[in-house]
């Protein structure tokens, strides 16, 4: 009798996930509608770039762009790093320093992500403008670039990428780091029975051998760059314009929603159009979420290591 | 051949030549362990040399900007990091303390606890415990990592247009922590599933030879077990959401003093990380040194709690092993 009322109480919470998803959809569905009904709006807003409520222009292109861009930066920083750190970690550390490194990398992840932004806000932006521009703009080899042109602030996708890397990197690290660990020793010792060095294991055997791992890794920490709200919001510089170079500014999702969501909120359009924003944040982190759990499972399947 | 693998069997070489002298000192086995390593013989024993140096400096340039922010923080925070700080209230131009926003952040997480947890844990138990394994629980372990990926600002959207407009409860403290509590319940759902998955078969079994039922072998042995276990996965969750920002700007509000009421304008509630944005943002030049003994506090806090459930995890992890 117990059992069975425990059993059907439990139903309750064991579901309240599947819940809160549903609701989460289709309330951001529910109050995104408008927008994509009304004519000043409609699907087409997702490539129309001019954003300006008080014209009831609502083209949200220009914020996935900088979404885009900033989450492009962050991977192309923080993947290499991650992945060679994770190597590091898991094939040539001693087990003593790889306690402690562990240990600093999960602190890493547990740094919120306001504090990083503030550290950003104040030491890397004024970095970047009091340094890091003249340095390259000043320098023949880089000033060609076209990617270092422009007066700058210090406000950047620069910064936004940089600070983006940087909170990635634990996760990146952990993830690619488990995957590294979970490879059999016995790929290890028959690679290096056939001569191979340590490196040479480490990079054609054991990375090759953990590639879902990492491949999860990498979509888990896409997930999370595009849906990074603070630290991106006070380095980007929050400016409505298509960021051509690395020094200028850019709008990403999450900021606009942020900055505007207090304001706009009276405006049935304006309010919808930044919850269709959000909406679209939700779609492309389930479906990272969704990608990251296949390749784990695919990688698991050809590998035979279910 | 037989030169390539020299560089292997180095660790070899070296215990074998410490091992008849036990008083070797560790400064002194350091040594030999890197002259070990760096005897190159081959240009294949150069390149894995190299290679090992870059590796190790990837991981160092990975762990800089830890001591980068925590040293600019400590340096610039710490003079404001006095007992004023956490005792007086900010008062109308922001000069006193950060008592609202101290107290603030833990009533927000008293709430979101006080609803997630139970939720999550009760969920973690039903899945592992009582659903056999196959669809039930695949749906409920898919939805809580689809739900650990949705960004926070998101939820903070959520939160706004369903619980403060739509449910009509409006910004405050009850909001802030519901919103919170959502954002807690895929961490805590899955490492509680994980701890009762490493509770051993035979304690149930044990406990149902001597007649107990389910739900008194769940509830007197298994979730006993896993305490620790699950004790961890909420102190990471709590460190999680003590530092979340972007939920709480459209659901906590923002205030000077200690929420006095449960519902409605006095139970607005200030929060650390929203003290430190609003800080930020300001002009005035003392917020900015006050904003960085703030995220100091903050800081101290999350990494506090971040280490105690490594402690947690660790020797649960010794225990059981």
């Amino acid at each position: 009798m117990q059992d069975a009322v425990g059993k059907f109480v439990l139903l309750v919470p064991a579901f309240a996930g599947s819940a809160l998803i549903i609701l989460i959809l289709t309330f951001l569905w529910y109050e995104a509608t408008p927008i994509f009904l009304a004519p000043q709006g409609g699907p087409s807003i997702v490539i129309q770039p001019i954003w300006d409520p008080n014209r009831d222009l609502y083209g949200i292109a220009l914020f996935i762009l900088g979404s885009f861009i900033c989450t492009f930066l962050a991977i192309a920083m923080a993947v290499p790093l991650g992945i060679g750190a994770a190597v590091f970690l898991s094939e040539f550390c001693p087990p003593r320093i790889r306690t402690s490194l562990r240990m600093i990398v999960e602190m890493m992840a547990a740094i919120p992500s306001i504090v990083y932004g503030l550290w950003a806000y104040i030491v890397m932006v004024p970095w970047i403008k009091n340094s890091f521009a003249p340095a390259v703009q000043s320098n023949p080899l880089t000033a060609w670039m076209p990617w270092f042109q422009g007066s700058t602030n210090g406000l950047s996708v620069l910064a936004g990428g940089t600070i983006l890397a940087i909170m990635l990197l634990p996760t990146v690290v952990a993830v690619s780091d488990d995957a590294l660990r979970s490879v059999p020793s016995s790929y290890r010792e028959a690679s290096l029975a056939l001569g191979a060095t340590k490196t040479e294991t480490a990079v054609k055997i054991v990375v090759s051998a953990a590639i879902p791992g990492i491949g999860a890794a990498i979509v888990l920490s896409l997930g999370r760059a595009v849906g990074e709200t603070m630290a991106v919001l006070m380095v980007t510089g929050n400016s409505l314009q298509i960021p051509f170079t690395l020094l200028d500014p850019a709008y990403v999702m999450t900021s606009i929603i942020t900055n505007q969501l207090g304001y706009a909120f009276v405006f049935p359009l304006w309010r919808s159009a930044l919850f269709a924003v959000a909406f679209v944040l939700l779609m492309m982190s389930v479906s990272f979420t969704v990608i990251a759990k296949w390749f784990v499972k695919w990688g698991m399947k050809t590998r035979g290591l279910v | 051949m037989s030169s390539d693998s020299c560089a292997t069997s180095g660790a070899a070489n070296e215990t074998a030549s410490s091992a008849p002298e036990p008083e070797i000192g560790p400064t002194r086995r350091s040594l030999l362990w890197l002259k070990s390593q760096l005897l190159v013989k081959t240009r294949r024993e150069a390149k894995d040399l190299l290679l090992k140096i870059l590796f190790a400096i990837t991981t160092l340039i990975v762990i800089l900007p830890f001591f980068l922010i925590v040293i600019q923080l400590a340096v610039t925070g710490l003079s404001g990091l006095t007992l004023d700080l956490f005792t007086t209230f900010p008062g109308a131009s922001l000069t006193g303390g950060i008592r609202n926003a101290i107290v603030g952040t833990i009533l927000l997480v008293l709430v979101a606890g006080g609803v997630g947890i139970p939720l999550s844990v009760l969920g973690a138990v039903y899945i592992s415990e009582y659903s056999p394994p196959g669809r039930i629980r695949s749906t409920v372990e898919f939805a809580s990592d689809v739900l650990a990926g949705i960004p926070s600002i998101v939820f903070g959207a959520f939160g706004f247009a369903f619980i403060v407009v739509f449910l009509n409860v409006g910004m405050g403290l009850v909001s802030g922590g519901l919103t919170l509590a959502f954002m807690m319940m895929p961490t805590v759902l899955r490492t509680t599933q994980e701890a009762l998955r490493q509770v051993p078969v035979s304690l149930r079994e044990a406990s149902f030879a001597l007649g107990a039922t389910k739900w008194t072998t769940t509830w007197r042995v298994t979730i006993r077990a896993a305490f620790p276990g699950i004790v961890t996965g909420v102190l990471l969750a709590i460190g999680r959401v003590m530092g979340e920002t972007a939920p709480l700007i459209f659901t906590s509000g923002n205030s000077l003093t200690t929420p006095t009421s449960i519902l409605g304008p006095a139970s607005w509630v200030a929060s650390l990380p929203f003290t430190i944005w609003a800080y930020v943002s300001d002009p005035r030049p003392y917020l900015q040194v006050k904003a960085q003994s703030t995220a100091l506090a903050l800081l101290v806090m999350v990494l506090a709690v971040d280490v105690v459930a490594n402690y947690i995890s660790r020797k649960v992890t010794r225990r059981l092993v």
